[in-house]
């Protein structure tokens, strides 16, 4: 892995943003970003995780990490029904867990591209949403995200998702409640 | 790909809708509850646009909203072609419908062919417009709002009240009951995480069922075939990922050139809409499910809605087709304020809708043509505007073009009056004939009810029958 600087102002940039939109956030070193995402994990009551197909997974090391806590680990693609993946069957505290390939620090947005291994729902079938964010991703605008995105001149992803903060709805009074549709937390895990 | 047609007239304002324009206002300002839910809706938004200002440089992202809109609605043809070529080549189909019957057509026969029996929906106007929901519930095949507000309507069998906010003219405890008639037993709590939690687990089964998913489009970005659905509740992407097969509806003014465009119009749509500066979840889709790809829709189908927008293009209207359907200028109109969405009879409420409403189904339609005259003219709208739509002007305009019994009548009370005032005889022969009538007519010194088109005037107020009057 090329060493890339990490911005500090984006870094901290982004930790703000993320906790406007009342994510979570965590710093950690790439050894122990493991270990640290398996016990917030735990501490979460987490009973299940299901993960991405990503080298960023498999650099960390997640799976093992989590099975030491005790929780049940789903690769993506999973053989498991639509009901079970809607959270009707199966365990109700799942964790979706999600690799960004951006993140825009101005306003706490993680950028997911749907690909073989990366569901485009993984975030949003579950009741929590753990994303694995290698800090060098971080980018300072919304419009320096979507054009590395988009305007590649090669081909672009079939879905992205712009994901600001568990989900949520002020349908009822105009207040906002969460955990309409989406996960009911949102924890961003920022490996160095 | 269809043929063109003529767009037809008529069709966007609901056809069975209750009572005249005068008849819903007067009943909306006599409740209450209304008034009070619609008063905390636009008093919390006023307050955000007020953060968004101070602390996001709204103001200053309008001027190039507006030029963005403009530029993209001059190159629209262009642009359409664009986007329904990379659409293709994504492995997407494109359908362009000259109006609703056809897209409704398109869709249902799509659904049938396809052997769908549930539908799930996200948020979508257009759909609204098109009544698509009647079409495919007419084919047999069951519909469900997922959208909170949505779904909350659907259940009430009620109408959409805002752009954005639909179930906005509602509290917890209506939403509480309605929930309970539905579910047919008590055990619906009442707090607010009590009821979307109780939505999210009833909503689930209708995604593990639902073989099609029908979403709306914010914008269509032309450069590469991609669609953007602007969401909080995540129903949005379970729509567009989980069923089978997904069908994205869209206005044909909603594209835009580049993801130059696309960045500026998706940070300011929320800025307006929520007063926040990104919304919780923008859904950017290229075609289906690419290959090896495990979830998504195995169909992508993007239709695209003529509906009357075409033939605006070119006219004293067009700057219309700019706008993002954000709903700040409801927000921010005192007459929406007061009576809400629904006594516009329309789903396109608020100065925008008072505006297109007519415009899309013609001068003379007797659902529409009284909705320009819905306004104070008080500007409020055009200051809110994120694309910078002169709405109060258009406002103006569209009441010139209304064409009814009422305003035909007074389009001739008012060339009689320009004819008596233009001439210093006549003027002075009017001042003292209508000196004299009133004098006679007086009773008391007042006048309290004049005849014909003066006996508005004096329902609610009297007229001295001599200067200065008598106490």
């Amino acid at each position: 892995m090329a060493a890339t600087p990490v911005s500090d102002h984006l870094l901290d940039a982004l930790v703000a943003s993320l906790t406007r939109r009342t994510a979570t956030s965590q710093v950690v070193d790439d050894a122990d970003a493991g270990r640290a995402t398996a016990r917030w994990m735990a501490d979460a009551g987490v009973a299940r995780a299901v993960l991405p197909r990503d080298p960023v997974i498999a650099r960390i090391d997640l799976g093992a990490a989590l099975r030491r806590e005790g929780i049940e680990v789903i690769d993506w693609p999973t053989s498991l029904g639509r009901r079970e993946v809607l959270g009707l069957e199966g365990p109700e505290a799942v964790c979706g867990v999600t690799v960004p390939a951006l993140a825009v620090a101005e306003r706490g947005t993680l950028v997911l591209e749907a690909s073989p291994g990366h569901g485009r729902g993984l975030d949003v079938t579950s009741r929590h949403h753990v994303a694995i964010l290698p800090a060098e991703r971080i980018v300072e605008t919304l419009a320096e995200a979507l054009a590395r995105t988009f305007a590649t001149g090669g081909p672009v992803p079939s879905a992205v998702s712009l994901v600001s903060g568990p989900s949520r709805s002020s349908d009822i009074e105009k207040i906002s409640t969460l955990g309409a549709h989406g996960a009911v937390s949102e924890h961003v895990v920022i490996v160095r | 790909m269809s043929t063109r047609r003529q767009r037809s007239a008529g069709g966007v304002a609901y056809p069975d809708i209750k009572g005249t324009l005068h008849e819903r206002t007067v009943q909306a300002l006599g409740d209450q509850t209304l008034r009070t839910n619609l008063e905390t809706a636009a008093s919390s938004w006023a307050a955000g646009q007020e953060v968004m200002r101070r602390d996001h440089g709204m103001d200053e992202m309008r001027a190039r909203a507006r030029e963005i809109r403009r530029r993209n609605i001059r190159d629209l043809p262009a642009l359409l072609g664009e986007m329904q070529a990379n659409v293709r080549k994504a492995g997407g189909q494109v359908v362009r419908a000259a109006d609703g019957a056809e897209a409704c057509r398109y869709i249902t026969g799509l659904a049938q062919a396809r052997g769908v029996t549930v539908v799930a929906k996200s948020k979508s106007m257009a759909t609204e417009e098109i009544r698509l929901n009647e079409a495919l519930e007419a084919s047999g095949i069951e519909v469900v709002e997922t959208d909170l507000g949505e779904w909350i309507l659907q259940l009430a069998h009620q109408r959409p009240s805002h752009i954005i906010a639909p179930a906005v003219h509602l509290n917890r405890g209506q939403v509480a009951e309605i929930f309970r008639r539905e579910a047919g037993t008590d055990d619906v709590p009442d707090d607010r995480e009590g009821l979307v939690a109780h939505a999210r687990v009833r909503l689930r089964e209708t995604f593990a069922q639902a073989g099609m998913g029908i979403s709306g489009v914010n914008i269509g970005v032309a450069s590469t075939g991609t669609v953007c659905i602007v969401e909080n509740e995540g129903n949005a992407r379970l729509v567009t990922s989980q069923p089978r097969i997904h069908v994205a509806v869209m206005g044909m003014e909603r594209v835009v050139a580049d993801w130059d465009d696309a960045a500026h119009i998706l940070q300011i749509l929320p800025m307006a809409a929520i007063s926040q500066d990104a919304a919780n979840y923008v859904n950017l889709i290229t075609g289906p499910r690419r290959e090896g790809e495990s979830d998504g829709p195995e169909e992508f189908h993007l239709v695209i809605v003529d509906g009357g927008r075409g033939a605006l293009r070119g006219t004293e209207f067009e700057e219309v087709l700019s706008c993002i359907r954000c709903g700040a200028c409801l927000y921010s109109c005192p007459m929406w304020r007061s009576v809400g969405g629904q006594a516009y009879g329309s789903p396109y409420s608020g100065p925008i809708g008072a505006i297109i409403t007519p415009l899309l189904e013609g001068p003379s339609s007797p659902a529409s043509r009284d909705l320009p005259f819905m306004s104070s003219l008080c500007g409020a709208c055009g200051d809110a505007c994120p694309v910078g739509i002169p709405l109060p002007d258009l406002l103006v305009r569209a009441r010139a073009r209304a064409s009814s019994p009422a305003t035909r009548k007074s389009a001739v009370a008012f060339r009689a009056w320009s004819l008596l005032l233009r001439r210093g005889l006549t003027y002075r022969v009017g001042v003292v004939g209508w000196r004299l009538f009133v004098r006679v007519r007086g009773t008391d010194g007042w006048v309290t009810r004049l005849p014909g088109g003066g006996a508005g005037w004096t329902r609610v107020r009297d007229m001295p029958a001599r200067w200065p009057p008598r106490r």
